[in-house]
């Protein structure tokens, strides 16, 4: 008997915690190698599999079973994004009115949606959507042993469902991202102008005075960058999905968790590089 | 025929989901009450919660902070950086994080859960028994959501004004005296009543859509997966709803 086992058998809870020490730290090895495989074979996805990454746009888009009903994912980005904007106009006209300044209710409405609300909510919608549907689906095809049949089939796995998805995912976010950032606008100004009463013109002034195109493409960005964390998580977590049906949701829940901790992460960090100390922010011109 | 009956379908689900809430509230007060189910929920719960509540609060309110900041050094109002803190952090954060954890966290485990035991029958095996499903299984784990996100929301608030606190004194200097004074200037007991009420709405709103998704499975593996990923779209739909409503009849609601 060797020292290790009689180790083990003398302590078997500090073994236990070891080995899940061990797992957990290979685990978020794994996790990189996977990130790494699919961004590298994006070109291999772009070339063999275009097909493909059209499907998955078209499904993407349009959402499947259910959520098709309701309109897809262009709907519930549309219709978040535009309870978010609602909020930002009540808050903001409620909080600023009680120090005397309602007027500066655009300003806020042009400030803190490109900053802030729109691309946040953005990443919430697309890892509920896109997102979660992308591990439903890598899972059941993981569990119904299709992966295995991929690659007994020579197909590269990685490449076909991961990197397509990815890029199909990054394909998608563009014109969804026009529309939410249009929505937290549109509705931000109807809800003040037209709930609270606020004329259009004032609301508009200092809208259209405070609106930066800069803020607004790396906005575009932030948004682009999300897409990529989003679809990267949501895949590995369909990818490796196990524990029969159960598991696929359980998966599909650890990768929103996820992905939602990441997607926070993620806009933090391109605010802190893109607005830094300076703030890029200029009151008087 | 058939296009018929997949146009009614939304509606009749829609149906179904009032249907099941209705049971759930009117069994919530009959006897027995499934204490063991309760606990070991309500710590459910609160175990996958925890983690990820620290992990989108921490980014969030710094983020906030940090953009509020910007503004209020521009104005050269640094010193109310701690009336912004606080009402973000009390009105908004709190429960918009509440909402997206306890229906990325705690709903999906709990879709997962019961839509794995519809898919083995048991929920059939129970019924066969004698007893419902809903006194069993739903109203615990609705009770058990409510409790945890109203606590919640107590710990996403505390948690961001410290993560604002540190941020706005330490990278970007404002004077942790005027920080503390101003943490009262616009947000007060009522705001934080409201936060409480919301995190009990998202929570009770949450928990109801996993159940009922949960409860309604058919179709294997993807079947499970599609549930829990409806339950994500729909409980975030329903919550920035409950969200923006109660903010808007809290503002014009008397103060």
């Amino acid at each position: 008997m060797s020292a290790t086992t009689i180790l083990a058998q003398r302590f078997p809870r500090l073994r236990r915690s070891a080995l899940n020490g061990v797992d957990g730290w290979n685990r978020v090895g794994n996790q990189m190698a996977f990130y790494v495989q699919t961004l590298a074979e994006v070109r291999v996805a772009f070339a063999r599999y275009k097909e493909e990454i059209l499907r998955l746009i078209a499904g993407m888009s349009l959402g499947v079973g259910a959520l098709a009903v309701i309109g897809g994912t262009v709907v519930i980005v549309g219709f978040l994004t535009l309870s978010t904007g609602a909020i930002i106009a009540v808050q903001g006209y409620n909080q600023l009115s009680g120090i005397g300044v309602e007027a500066l209710t655009g300003f806020l409405a042009a400030y803190v949606n490109v900053r802030i609300t729109a691309p946040a909510t953005a990443g919430i919608a697309l890892a509920a959507t896109i997102g979660a549907g992308a591990t439903a689906q890598l899972g059941a095809m993981r569990i119904s042993e299709e992966i295995d049949a991929l690659e007994v089939m020579g197909i590269r796995s990685i490449a076909y469902l991961a990197s397509t998805r990815l890029m199909s995912g990054v394909i998608v976010v563009i014109p969804l991202y026009c529309i939410a950032i249009l929505m937290t606008f549109v509705s931000a100004r109807l809800s003040t102008t037209a709930i609270y009463g606020q004329s259009t013109g004032v609301y508009d002034h200092y809208f259209n005075t405070f609106l930066s195109p800069t803020d607004i493409l790396w906005s575009f960005f932030t948004a682009i960058v999300l897409a990529i964390v989003i679809m990267l998580v949501h895949t590995y977590y369909g990818y490796t999905a196990a524990g029969g049906p159960a598991g696929v949701g359980e998966a599909v829940g650890r990768a929103v968790r996820a992905s939602l901790i990441v997607g926070a992460f993620a806009v933090l960090t391109v605010a802190l590089a893109v607005y830094g100390q300076s703030g890029n922010f200029n009151l008087s011109g | 025929m058939t296009s018929l009956s997949s146009a009614v379908k939304p509606v009749r689900s829609v149906g179904d989901f009032f249907a099941m809430s209705l049971d759930t509230f009117v069994i919530m007060f009959k006897p027995p009450f499934a204490w063991r189910e309760f606990l070991l929920q309500t710590w459910f719960v609160a175990r996958v919660s925890i983690v990820p509540t620290l992990m989108l609060t921490i980014p969030f309110t710094v983020l906030i902070v940090f953009t509020l900041n910007i503004l209020l050094i521009e104005f050269g109002a640094a010193d109310f950086s701690g009336s912004g803190a606080a009402t973000a952090a009390v009105t908004q954060v709190g429960p918009v994080v509440t909402v997206l954890v306890i229906a990325g966290a705690g709903a999906t485990a709990m879709c997962a859960d019961l839509g794995s035991r519809t898919i083995r029958e048991e929920l059939d095996a129970l019924r066969v028994l004698g007893i419902n499903p809903v006194q069993a299984l739903v109203v615990p784990r609705v009770l058990a959501a409510t409790v945890v996100a109203t606590v919640l929301v107590s710990l996403v608030s505390v948690v961001g004004l410290a993560g604002s606190f540190f941020f706005s004194v330490f990278a970007q200097h404002v004077t942790p005296g005027a920080f503390a004074g101003g943490l009262t200037l616009l947000c007060g007991l009522s705001d934080v009543i409201l936060g409480l009420v919301k995190g009990a709405l998202f929570g009770m709103s949450a928990a109801l859509i996993a159940c009922y998704k949960g409860m309604s499975v058919g179709g294997g593996a993807q079947g499970v997966g599609n549930a829990v990923n409806e339950t994500v779209v729909y409980s975030f739909m329903a919550l920035f709803v409950i969200n923006i409503v109660a903010t808007a009849v809290f503002f014009e609601g008397p103060k």
